[in-house]
């Protein structure tokens, strides 16, 4: 399959907490990516602990996009590496330029336009577990924003924190008024003085002062669809939560959120990380393996997923 | 973007307008469980007056839409609403109970829960479990309720000739939204295992 360079698909994976499964995930439907014959990029950006190298059983980059940054490279194709898996590159590096308090966002426009250049089918950019404004604008300007979860309650309780924050900040985007936007900065704190709870309460509040906002709002509620994996799931009971999780996103919310599949829990899984051999390739037999090769195929096949998020 | 007051009964549910009993059922169903108490989903996203709220427009909803006579005097009262929600879930693809069951469809298999075999008395724990009535299956499949009776309880001594009952398991599969060759297979199963006909 090949995708010519105005087709080329952006999709970054975060929310939930650290070891939720996003890097292991990100890895593993690169290469399967991959083996269907497209070209495919990942990208480390996890501002926690950037480690795909050690997925993919590679010692620590020598070139990442620090040297872009600082110009030791004319081009941020020249600090690409290549994974040893035909059709499959890495970059490394982009949590610095996330983290940086200072990186101004015209610089951050620069990075995205630069990685929106580079020559690739599928560009897959693993943000981590973090919430900073930053990784939201990135899972926010990305083709598709995927989420990780695990079926337990820190996991979920931390998605949908991020989830929030992803979906407020793009409101907050969407809106002209200062005082619309005001509002959204106070809603983000739970225990406003507005005594904005929800979503809704927001949008109500919105509304009094600002309709045309008011309606840029719910447009925008419209076209906000996350994707979700569960991941590590022991039971059919687990499958469903999935369903549920849409479900409570739908009620609070008001968005449609897009279950893309599940991941089994299986030890083949921590015995493939343990020997820094990626699972697909490791062991594409494997239950766990089937499953996230069968969300790379939806991915692939993804005229179900809205442009946009 | 509506308020729980805002949404239509279909919409609560998360089903389309037209949805049959059977659905409407199993949409209930899930949505008792995701908003029950203790569901892992809804953990840290509302309070407990919202699920108050919530869980008493679900039932409401289900009330209505399951009683015929209701649901079409809800339907002429809300028809603007309803039309209308019914072309916006036309762009906005929703959620709908069948795109559950399709999303499981290959990774359900994978894990190690056994695989079900349903065959006459299974087929009906079922059904009911899902809450349909044996008549609604009935009405959907054209097949009479003596016929069906015998399948589910397995009464092989007068179960309708073999070449009928493939198609009547095929229509009754179809009814319960199973796979109809499984179902096939496991009846059949039983038929040779008990060494009948």
């Amino acid at each position: 399959m090949t995708r010519d360079h105005h087709q080329r698909v952006i999709w970054t994976i975060g929310g939930g907490k650290g070891g939720s499964g996003k890097s292991f995930i990100t890895t593993n439907i690169g290469i399967c990516l991959s083996k269907l014959g497209s070209r495919v990029i990942l990208i480390d950006a996890d501002l926690g602990g950037a480690n795909l190298h050690t997925f993919l059983g590679l010692l620590p980059p020598i070139t990442s996009l620090s040297d872009f940054i600082k110009k030791r490279v004319p081009h941020l194709k020249d600090a690409l590496i290549h994974t040893g898996v035909p059709n499959l590159q890495l970059l490394t590096g982009a949590q610095d330029l996330l983290n940086a308090a200072d990186a101004k966002s015209a610089q951050k426009r620069k990075l995205l336009r630069s990685i929106k250049s580079l020559e690739s089918d599928y560009i897959l950019v693993d943000l981590g577990g973090g919430n900073a404004l930053s990784v939201l604008d990135f899972f926010l300007m990305s083709d598709g924003g995927i989420l990780v979860v695990t079926p337990e309650p820190t996991s979920i309780e931390n998605t949908y924190r991020f989830l929030k924050s992803a979906f407020y900040r793009r409101l907050r985007q969407a809106v002209s008024s200062y005082s619309a936007k005001s509002l959204i900065d106070e809603a983000m704190d739970q225990k406003n003085e507005a005594g904005i709870r929800s979503p809704y309460e927001l949008l109500r509040e919105v509304r009094r002062i600002n309709e045309e906002d008011a309606l840029k709002m719910v447009e925008e509620a419209a076209t906000f669809r996350p994707n979700l994996i569960l991941n590590q799931v022991r039971s059919k009971k687990d499958i469903e939560i999935g369903f549920s999780i849409r479900s409570a996103c739908q009620k609070y919310f008001g968005i449609q959120l897009h279950y893309l599949g599940y991941i089994v829990y299986d030890q083949d899984v921590g015995n493939s990380i343990r020997k820094r051999r990626p699972l697909v390739l490791e062991n594409y037999r494997s239950k766990a393996a089937q499953c996230v090769s069968e969300i790379a195929s939806r991915l692939a096949n993804s005229h179900r997923m809205n442009p946009g998020i | 973007m509506k308020r729980m007051e805002e949404q239509t009964y279909y919409e609560i549910l998360e089903v389309s307008p037209d949805a049959g009993l059977k659905e409407i059922q199993r949409a209930y169903d899930h949505a008792r469980e995701t908003f029950h108490a203790d569901s892992l989903a809804i953990y840290s996203l509302f309070s407990e007056e919202e699920m108050r709220k919530i869980q008493a427009a679900i039932e409401e909803a289900y009330r209505v839409l399951m009683d015929e006579a209701l649901r079409r005097s809800y339907d002429q009262s809300h028809s603007h609403l309803i039309e209308r929600s019914s072309r916006e879930e036309q762009v906005e693809k929703p959620v709908k109970s069948s795109e559950i069951r399709s999303d499981l469809s290959f990774t359900e298999l994978s894990l190690e829960t056994g695989e079900i075999t349903y065959r006459g008395r299974s087929l009906k724990q079922l059904r009911e479990k899902l809450g349909i009535d044996l008549k609604a299956v009935s009405a959907e499949t054209k097949i009479n309720m003596k016929t069906l009776e015998l399948i589910e309880e397995e009464d092989l001594d007068h179960l309708p000739a073999m070449v009928y009952l493939k198609g009547f398991l095929k229509a009754y599969a179809r009814a319960l939204n199973l796979d109809p060759q499984k179902l096939i297979e496991g009846y059949f199963q039983l038929l040779q295992e008990k060494g009948k006909k």
